[in-house]
């Protein structure tokens, strides 16, 4: 009988949805709530993931990650060339690109964006992707007065644009994906100055949506850019992204339709909302959840300690009890994601003895090996890290095991980000809660984290070797090549656990059954320009 | 009265200073900066931008220089926001603040003083019990509390409300009341308290004695009285619900002040630290000052020389 009722319920629900649709199509327009605003959506000047759901969506570059097996492929740019020496790049644009404002857009704009990042009064937060690759941009960055003309960006025509690199580096392309080599139009930065992302007016984009109204701490409005050269692709008409912190709150307007989806996922719901099939998207992401160790000081100068450490931990427990999200437990710190030919540079790393749950033995026998039987004459250490509920939640259930498994004892401190952060910096510390999504999806992004001296290398850690390698796969022009040498220096670092690797992100969002045809890549940027509101 | 204004005025000035003073140094002591975000920026960055928001000048010019934006009513840029002044979030924010504010003012005022006067003349009968009884639900219970609750039932059960912002005229009734809710219920029990405390004074038994209606006693005579103490806590309540709770704010997802106020503390955001704290100040004296004023009215007994 009850089975007979489904039956009966489902065909009148089919029914009711045919009804529906020969009714009316659904209007294209979605709401999607964001839990934080952006520090700004000027593309040359923030570096703020907030702002990613915006700038993706309202700007182009030259290359574009909207296509649906997530590789790279032409934005703005038809095509390019690569010279011989992996030095120069030369892109061909489309024809007859528009801005926003309906005006003419030309490679001359590229070259305008990547000036006014060189100008130190932009306040571009990503401007060392142009110093450290662009011939020429250290320099003038450092000097305005020197003729432009010796920085490596040139526009040769309108629809050339050329670009010099000091080195080869293969991964450049990847790179110009991020939003900052996005053109920006002179005439409105001139006009406006720094207010030109303050008025829907002034905002002009090349994308395929195009700003219709800011309301600030409130929302931001897109419709769709009627100039944008693939507009006919482009369905949706309006986009609204709300604002709204809460998450109690944004998660009872999306249960009850007000909003279509939202970027983030209270943890306590999580089950709940996935039991119910209620629009859980789980996408892999290019990035690693780890735990610095501070390679430079004891004890944790001493790799068969921080061995001890990362076979202590019981990455299941973490993933499911305490986290209750959708992750694979991480070995490495490099996270899979990079594919070549069809493998994924991972594919065959090592796990480096570690497994999903604890092992106490093995992590003992490391202990002891490194001068520490059963934990004895361990100094006491800090596991610090930034204020953040789940990280809190993370940090207490990870001392306790380590606790219990190592027989040491643990303190942990928390403190603001900007305070502990500075911490981390000044190498005052012992543990920190840390980890990295990559800036562009290539293994570069991980590998530089390590190399002795990055400004980024907060865990001082230093093998020769490993920086010969990454400094090797650097410069290669060939990818099949490089690819060998990435997985090389991985495997070196790796080993020597320079952090305690925990899990490997993915992303998790919100977005209702019927609205298709979005990417989601794995930097976590929400590719919309294909989107629809499905019946 | 002249003399006792400008006498006023010159404190409230001194007091400014020395709150901003104290801002000022406070904020700079507490570690970390305003530009360390989730991505650490190279020293080339960092450089240009100490260069460009003077946070290499000594602090003690910094502070004049803030000192004469200030004097400008210019509050300087945002350092977080880029392209953003402190003037942008408070002529942004105060109206959505101050509006809700408003409302919930009046609010306030139309339930709390009524409640507090039945509530003391049914002194012991069951309305005062039931008054007293809300009284202290409304100061027990935190205000986001009130709120979540009444989100799940009006807005997600009944769906007579919407769930968060203030685009429509129902979208001000749940934030009025989970804002509301502390004032109603302090204002109610303190207008209770100073309305039964004067009904036991003797003038007012000798206006009964002079045979005046029980009505007369209380409106004219009793409750001009009993109100000074009220409207003494009413000036710090006006500056507090006009310039908006960030945790109300937050969770009805209304686009006030409190929100970016919060948030540039934890930034390190100075110039929005300094500018909103100065402004809140301000606001708050203002209203003191205003309350002492109307003291004069309500009590003919008190002058000011």
């Amino acid at each position: 009988m009850k089975k007979f009722l489904c039956l009966m319920l489902c065909v009148l629900l089919a029914f009711a949805g045919l009804a529906a649709a020969s009714a009316e199509a659904p209007v294209q327009e979605i709401v999607y709530a964001l839990a934080n605003e952006p520090d700004g959506i000027d593309p040359g000047v923030t570096n703020n993931s907030f702002a990613s759901p915006i700038l993706n969506n309202v700007f182009e570059g030259l290359v574009d990650y909207s296509s649906a097996d997530g590789s790279l492929i032409p934005g703005e740019a038809e095509s390019w060339e690569i010279s011989d020496d992996g030095l120069t790049y030369t892109f061909t644009l489309r024809e007859g690109l528009k801005w926003s404002d309906g005006s003419d857009h030309t490679a001359a704009d590229y070259v305008y964006a990547m000036k006014r990042i060189l100008d130190p009064n932009t306040e571009a937060k990503y401007v060392d992707f142009l110093l450290g690759y662009i011939v020429g941009a250290e320099e003038y960055y450092a000097d305005n007065s020197i003729d432009f003309d010796t920085v490596g960006v040139k526009a040769p025509d309108d629809r050339t644009f050329v670009m010099t690199l000091k080195a080869p580096a293969p991964y450049w392309i990847d790179i110009l994906a991020m939003w900052t080599f996005s053109p920006v139009q002179q005439a409105t930065v001139e006009a406006n100055g720094e207010r030109w992302t303050a008025t829907a007016d002034a905002y002009v984009s090349n994308g395929p949506f195009r700003m219709a109204e800011i309301n600030m701490g409130e929302s931001f409005v897109l419709e769709k850019n009627p100039y944008y050269y693939d507009a006919d692709q482009v369905k949706l008409e309006k986009i609204t992204f709300r604002f709204i912190s809460d998450l109690g709150t944004s998660l009872m307007a999306y249960e009850s339709n007000e909003i279509d989806g939202m970027d983030q996922i209270p943890t306590t719901d999580m089950a709940r909302l996935k039991a119910e099939d209620a629009g859980v998207v789980v996408t892999p992401s290019y990035g690693t959840v780890w735990y610095d160790f501070n390679c430079a000081k004891a004890p944790f100068d001493n790799v068969l300690v921080r061995k001890a450490f990362c076979l202590a931990v019981d990455r299941t427990a973490i993933i499911e009890d305490v986290v209750q999200t959708e992750a694979d437990p991480a070995y490495s710190f490099m996270s899979p994601g990079y594919v070549l030919d069809g493998e994924d540079l991972m594919d065959a790393a090592s796990d480096n003895d570690l497994s999903e749950e604890a092992d106490v033995e093995a992590a003992q026998a490391a202990l002891a090996e490194a001068g520490y039987p059963d934990g004895e004459g361990f100094p006491e250490i800090t596991l610090s890290y930034y204020s953040n509920e789940t990280v809190g939640k993370v940090v207490e259930a990870m001392a306790r095991q380590l606790q219990d498994n190592l027989n040491i004892s643990i303190k942990i401190s928390n403190a603001d980000w900007a305070v502990y952060y500075d911490d981390i910096l000044a190498g005052n510390f012992d543990i920190g809660a840390m980890g990295w999504s990559g800036d562009y999806l290539h293994p570069m992004t991980f590998l530089a984290l390590f190399r002795t001296g990055d400004v980024n290398n907060q865990v001082m850690y230093s093998n020769a070797e490993y920086d010969a390698l990454v400094d090797q796969a650097a410069n290669m022009t060939d990818a099949a090549e490089a690819f060998e040498v990435m997985r090389q220096a991985e495997a070196i670092a790796a080993a020597e656990y320079p952090v305690l690797p925990l899990y490997y992100k993915a992303n998790t969002k919100l977005m209702h059954n019927n609205v298709q045809g979005y990417f989601v890549t794995p930097s976590n940027d929400l590719l919309l320009k294909t989107a629809y509101v499905a019946e | 009265m002249g003399k006792y204004l400008l006498k006023r005025l010159v404190m409230m000035v001194i007091t400014l200073f020395l709150i901003a003073l104290l801002t000022f140094v406070l904020m700079h002591a507490v570690p970390g900066g305003p530009f360390t975000s989730d991505k650490q920026v190279s020293k080339a960055v960092l450089d240009a931008l100490n260069e460009k928001y003077k946070l290499n000048d000594p602090l003690w010019k910094q502070f004049l220089d803030y000192m004469g934006g200030l004097l400008r009513l210019d509050l300087g840029p945002s350092f977080k926001y880029q392209g953003k002044t402190v003037n942008d979030f408070i002529s942004n924010g105060l109206p959505y603040s101050a509006r809700l504010g408003a409302v919930t003012l009046v609010f306030v005022l139309l339930s709390s003083i009524p409640m507090g006067i039945v509530s003391a003349l049914k002194n012991g009968k069951w309305q005062d019990m039931l008054v007293m009884a809300l009284a202290t639900i409304g100061v027990t219970i935190p205000s986001f509390v009130i709120a979540t609750g009444l989100i799940y039932v009006f807005s997600f059960k009944l769906g007579w409300t919407p769930m968060y912002g203030v685009d429509k005229w129902q979208g001000y009734i749940l934030p009025m009341i989970a804002l509301g809710g502390y004032s109603v219920s302090f204002l109610a029990r303190l207008m209770r308290s100073s309305l039964l405390d004067v009904m036991g004074q003797d003038y007012i038994r000798t206006a009964r004695a002079k045979g005046i209606s029980e009505t007369r006693v209380v409106v004219k005579h009793a409750l001009r009285n009993a109100l000074i103490p009220v409207v003494t806590v009413l000036g710090p309540t006006v500056a507090n619900l006009l310039t908006g709770s960030f945790v109300i704010e937050k969770i009805f997802a209304i686009p006030g002040m409190g929100g970016y106020f919060v948030n540039s503390v934890t930034q390190r955001d100075y110039t929005t630290i300094l500018g909103m704290t100065v402004f809140y100040a301000a606001f708050l004296i203002a209203m003191v000052f205003i309350v002492d004023l109307f003291y004069c009215l309500i009590d003919p007994r008190i002058k000011y020389e």
